[in-house]
């Protein structure tokens, strides 16, 4: 049996919601199948009050032992670093997020903001919000760049908004039944398993990439979303085109461009009109390249591309 | 639009540039902003106002600037098709042709 403890600061819950929808495996599968007891979760804990109280105060003493703390939206600071917007239990959260992370075996951000602050750390960030322990790019967070919890390791970062529901519990299940020695985390703490590949991997579109075919709507069935809708396929590391979402579609193969979100940096546009699903050019040339690829790379290989694209890449192949 | 409509209209445009029609080539758009800005202007015509598009789009019948850049290049030409994708020009196109919406 491995204790889990999910609690939620400022966020929409959508982790929470994300979270419900896994299938493979469930959320049911955790408790049935893989041991796991979940002592407390938002929107499944049983207490209240007092004896949610009572709980918490057994884990952060110690009486009760609490094998993996997952935690869903970030840790609000604000009004001047006390916490006292986002109070839970009787106290600041950021105050349980601190003790808790002391005594967990494992701690898990689920979401962009547990893991960098997302869209409440966006400028001009009122909610004096931060991640576990990153801000956007910036390792440290809440808990300071050497945390590690009491297993020897940083926070496990599941990023997306919101994170895949199977990375959540493919993830949670490797900690509980002790593989997490078999994860191995990228720069950012994000599991390499999921996050060493783009979300362009296994995208559909791919040969519309390829061939310079540009889609100039959402949801046309032919084109790739990169040259005009701002797909952020090519520069976001996410396994979607892999791990489907239902098993079955994914943003690019529904005709909506990646946003980027499993990515620090995450919303990247100013929100300003005309900005939001274009992609940023300057003289015509996109402001974002593909990851490794420079502007006279770029133009030569669309020279050729052009030259040698196939008659069936304007066509509409997109069968489903 | 069939095959010899538009090789009619691709005629059109041709011998319009030839004969000297004056077209804004400049200011080519330096941000996406400015980009969404001549749309804007070409939303407001008649989509059959061919030399009106062509006009507020700045067509020229050879390759342009220092980079000599083309339709040919450009993610909005389809080459078997001869045929510029941006929905707000659908016109015929030439590989060799240029317009400031220009953008790879
Ligand atoms: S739609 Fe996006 S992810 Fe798919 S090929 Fe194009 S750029 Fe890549
Ligand atoms: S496709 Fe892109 S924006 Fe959508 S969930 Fe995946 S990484 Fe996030
Ligand atoms: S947008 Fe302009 S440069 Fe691009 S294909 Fe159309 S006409 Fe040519």
């Amino acid at each position: 049996m491995a204790n889990l403890l999910w609690l939620q600061g400022g966020a929409c819950s959508g982790n929470t919601m994300s979270f419900l929808n896994a299938e493979e495996p469930s959320a049911c599968d955790l408790v049935t199948d893989f041991g796991i007891n979940v002592l407390w979760h938002p929107s499944l804990g049983l207490e209240l009050g007092d004896n949610l109280k009572k709980l918490l105060n057994a884990l952060t003493s110690g009486q009760m032992p609490l094998d993996i703390f997952v935690f869903e939206g970030t840790v609000v600071n604000a009004p001047n670093g006390t916490g006292e917007w986002n109070r839970f239990a009787g106290r600041a959260m950021r105050d349980w997020v601190s003790d808790l992370c002391k005594v967990a075996n494992f701690v898990v951000a689920v979401g962009d903001c547990a893991t960098w602050g997302g869209i409440p750390a966006t400028a001009p960030n009122p909610s004096e919000s931060q991640g576990l322990q990153f801000l956007k790019r910036d390792q440290g967070g809440f808990l300071g760049k050497d945390y590690k919890s009491k297993a020897g390791l940083p926070v496990i970062n599941i990023p997306g908004c919101p994170a895949h529901p199977d990375w959540i519990t493919q993830i949670v299940v490797a900690v509980a039944t002790g593989r997490a020695g078999d994860l191995t985390l990228d720069e950012f703490q994000r599991p390499k398993t999921f996050f060493t590949s783009f979300t362009q991997t296994g995208c559909t579109r791919n040969m519309h990439f390829a061939y310079k075919v540009s889609a100039t709507e959402f949801g046309q069935r032919k084109g790739c979303l990169f040259y005009d809708l701002g797909c952020r396929g090519p520069m976001t590391h996410s396994p979607c085109n892999r791990v489907l979402w239902n098993r079955q579609s994914s943003k690019t193969r529904a005709g909506m461009p990646c946003m980027g979100c499993t990515e620090p940096e995450f919303p990247f546009f100013d929100l300003a009109p005309g900005t939001v699903f274009k992609t940023q050019t300057v003289m015509g040339v996109p402001k974002d390249m593909p990851s490794g690829v420079d502007k006279t790379g770029y133009i030569k290989l669309t020279a050729a591309a052009k030259a040698a694209s196939p008659r069936w890449a304007e066509e509409d192949i997109f069968v489903v | 639009m069939n095959n010899e409509q538009q090789h009619a209209l691709l005629r059109k445009m041709a011998q319009l540039m030839k004969s000297g029609l004056e077209t804004q080539t400049e200011p080519f758009p330096e941000t996406e902003k400015e980009f969404a800005a001549i749309l804007d202007e070409l939303r407001k015509l008649d989509a059959n106002d061919v030399e009106a598009k062509m006009v507020i789009s700045g067509f020229v019948d050879h390759p342009y600037g220092p980079d000599r850049q083309r339709c040919m290049e450009c993610m909005y030409y389809l080459v078997h098709r001869e045929w510029c994708d941006l929905p707000e020009l659908a016109v015929p196109v030439d590989a060799d042709w240029w317009c400031r919406l220009w953008r790879i």
